[in-house]
């Protein structure tokens, strides 16, 4: 192994092993080191190992952690090959973080959905190379790290960067930006002078006491860290009031203001999806719209896809959901139009564009549909300029307050981006 | 030689070894402990003897994988790897294990194996080439009859 892919990694090596790099144990009172949970399960004479973080590859009492200082050793010419410009509001914001940076602060942007969030970073990130920092860029989902990918090696052409995430096969290189989901982080230590944590608030980080560890764990002593989200959960608000400072941005980059959840009712859809969904569908259909269906489970996936199928059989669709072993294939075919619809688990909730999209939610008063989750829904609509409105839709059987929240939540966002339009 | 397989070696088997054996979660032990002690109930034998693993693996995975599958049968550990560090067999092709050499040894001694009815268990048999070699090691020490089973093959 190549020296420098230590540096600001921690890595499990057994200890019968000629360990590289300083060596510390793997526990300390039960405790793995990796990410600070003591779910041991036991091995034979007397030998055990984390449960917690398995999936990362196993860590046991045979086990030594192994890491190196992060050197900041980055050569080479940064530029930033983005040509686009940023709006007022997104400008405005982007300077706060070069603020941010300069002090080594924490720092929120709370910013609606398609509101640009990513080129906003541009100019903290392009400054933070030019200084040899080592950044990460981080989301609790691998569907936003995916799509993050491209758009930030568009944008860094002449900076090395590495995706990581859980199923991809690419190895691990050092490099001065790092792209990766959150559980990615608990193979780093003291790695990151400026860390970005994109969607904060989603499942599986917001409230994750392994992975809160893992980001504390991944930056360095001195360290810029970054939250981004149009939903923050309640204890990031309380967070704010407490003096954590945040950028507010209300109004989408492309001046046009959210689309609203429409209700309507739908009774047992479950037992036969009822023709007046039919009905809404062929609209879509006969006018080429594409479209999203989510559903509360992953057992409701292939019924809806299924009936749609019979009802509409020259048009091609699929459906998806977390642990599908084709997933990334699957959302690759969406965006590159070569289904027209996807009925899908809350996994594409967030962080992923489609062009020209609608959006309907079936048993939307389900439980799995947080407000928030139904606010980021709607969200995937009209993200496009030169296509920035569409459907959203929400089927209940009941109206239950978590939608009305839901739609209020927009209505009040609506009106503080109208406020802000008009003042400029 | 006559081998019995519980299972046949699929994508299924293939995920839980994964899990089991390489990613060493130990907890899995137990999923197939019911069906291979009553397979081994079946069998006429005076011992049972598991595939042994390496002093390096007892190190670094910490269990033999075998072993632990047979949690409550009692087992008899007279073989072990001869060599100090065994290649992980799966990393090489059918022609490269069959021409390996006697990778096992005896822990005790012959005369406690003469005239016994053995019961080989292995996880995974690929190419019976470790069955053929601890076969052949034990008939030459004596034993009457050597059959064996693995969980898949």
């Amino acid at each position: 192994m190549k020296i420098e892919n230590l540096y600001g990694r921690q890595l499990v090596c057994p200890k019968i092993d000629n360990n590289l790099g300083e060596s510390r144990s793997a526990f300390q009172d039960g405790i793995c080191q990796r990410c600070n949970q003591k779910i041991v399960a036991p091995l034979p004479n007397d030998a055990f190992y984390c449960r917690a973080c398995l999936t990362l590859g196993r860590v046991s009492s045979l086990d030594n952690l192994v890491s190196l200082p992060e050197p900041n050793h980055f050569s080479g010419k940064v530029t930033l090959s983005w040509t686009g410009t940023l709006t007022h509001q997104q400008q405005k914001v982007s300077e706060d973080l070069l603020i941010t940076l300069a002090l080594h602060r924490e720092h929120l942007v709370w910013a609606v959905t398609g509101a640009g969030k990513t080129e906003m970073l541009f100019p903290l990130i392009y400054r933070a190379l030019q200084q040899k920092l080592r950044v990460g860029i981080v989301a609790p989902r691998v569907d936003v790290i995916v799509e993050l990918s491209p758009r930030l090696h568009a944008a860094f052409a002449q900076t090395d960067m590495v995706t990581l995430y859980g199923e991809q096969t690419d190895c691990y290189r050092y490099t001065q930006l790092v792209l990766a989901t959150t559980h990615q982080l608990l193979k780093f230590r003291e790695a990151f002078d400026v860390l970005i944590i994109d969607e904060v608030d989603s499942f599986p980080f917001a409230g994750n006491d392994m992975l809160t560890h893992a980001v504390n764990n991944a930056v360095k002593v001195c360290h810029t860290m970054v939250y981004l989200t149009a939903t923050p959960t309640r204890q990031l608000r309380k967070r704010i009031n407490k003096g954590l400072p945040v950028s507010y941005l209300p109004l989408r980059f492309h001046q046009h203001l959210l689309p609203e959840i429409q209700l309507a009712r739908l009774n047992k859809w479950r037992k036969k999806l009822p023709k007046k969904f039919q009905k809404q569908l062929s609209h879509l259909v006969e006018s080429n719209k594409r479209f999203l269906i989510f559903v509360p489970k992953v057992a409701d996936l292939k019924p809806v896809h299924d009936t749609i199928n019979r009802w509409f059989p020259k048009m091609r669709g699929d459906f998806v959901h977390a642990n599908d072993k084709r997933r990334q294939e699957k959302v690759k075919s969406m965006r590159n139009e070569e289904v027209q619809y996807l009925v899908t688990t809350t996994i594409l909730e967030r962080g992923v564009t489609f062009p020209g999209i609608n959006v309907i939610i079936l048993g939307a008063d389900d439980e799995m549909f947080t407000e928030n989750a139904l606010v980021q829904i709607a969200g995937r609509v009209g993200r496009k300029s030169d296509c920035p409105t569409g459907l959203v839709l929400a089927y209940v059987e009941h109206v239950t307050l978590k939608v009305k929240a839901a739609q209020r939540q927009i209505i009040r966002l609506n009106r503080l981006g109208e406020k802000l339009r008009e003042s400029m | 030689m006559r081998h019995r397989a519980l299972y046949q070696y699929n994508d299924v088997m293939k995920h839980y070894m994964q899990q089991y054996k390489f990613n060493g979660d130990y907890l899995l032990k137990g999923v197939f402990n019911h069906d291979l002690i009553q397979l081994i109930d079946n069998i006429d034998k005076d011992i049972v003897v598991p595939i042994p693993v390496s002093h390096y693996t007892m190190q670094t995975r910490g269990f033999n994988q075998v072993v632990g599958m047979l949690d409550g049968q009692t087992l008899s550990d007279i073989l072990s790897i001869a060599a100090s560090k065994k290649d992980h067999q799966s990393q090489f092709g059918r022609r490269e294990r069959m021409n390996r050499q006697q990778p096992f040894a005896l822990n005790v001694s012959s005369q406690l194996i003469v005239g016994q009815r053995i019961l080989l268990v292995d996880d995974v048999y690929t190419t019976g080439n470790t069955m053929y070699h601890a076969a052949n090691l034990l008939y030459q020490a004596g034993a009457k009859t050597v059959k064996s089973i693995s969980l898949a093959r």
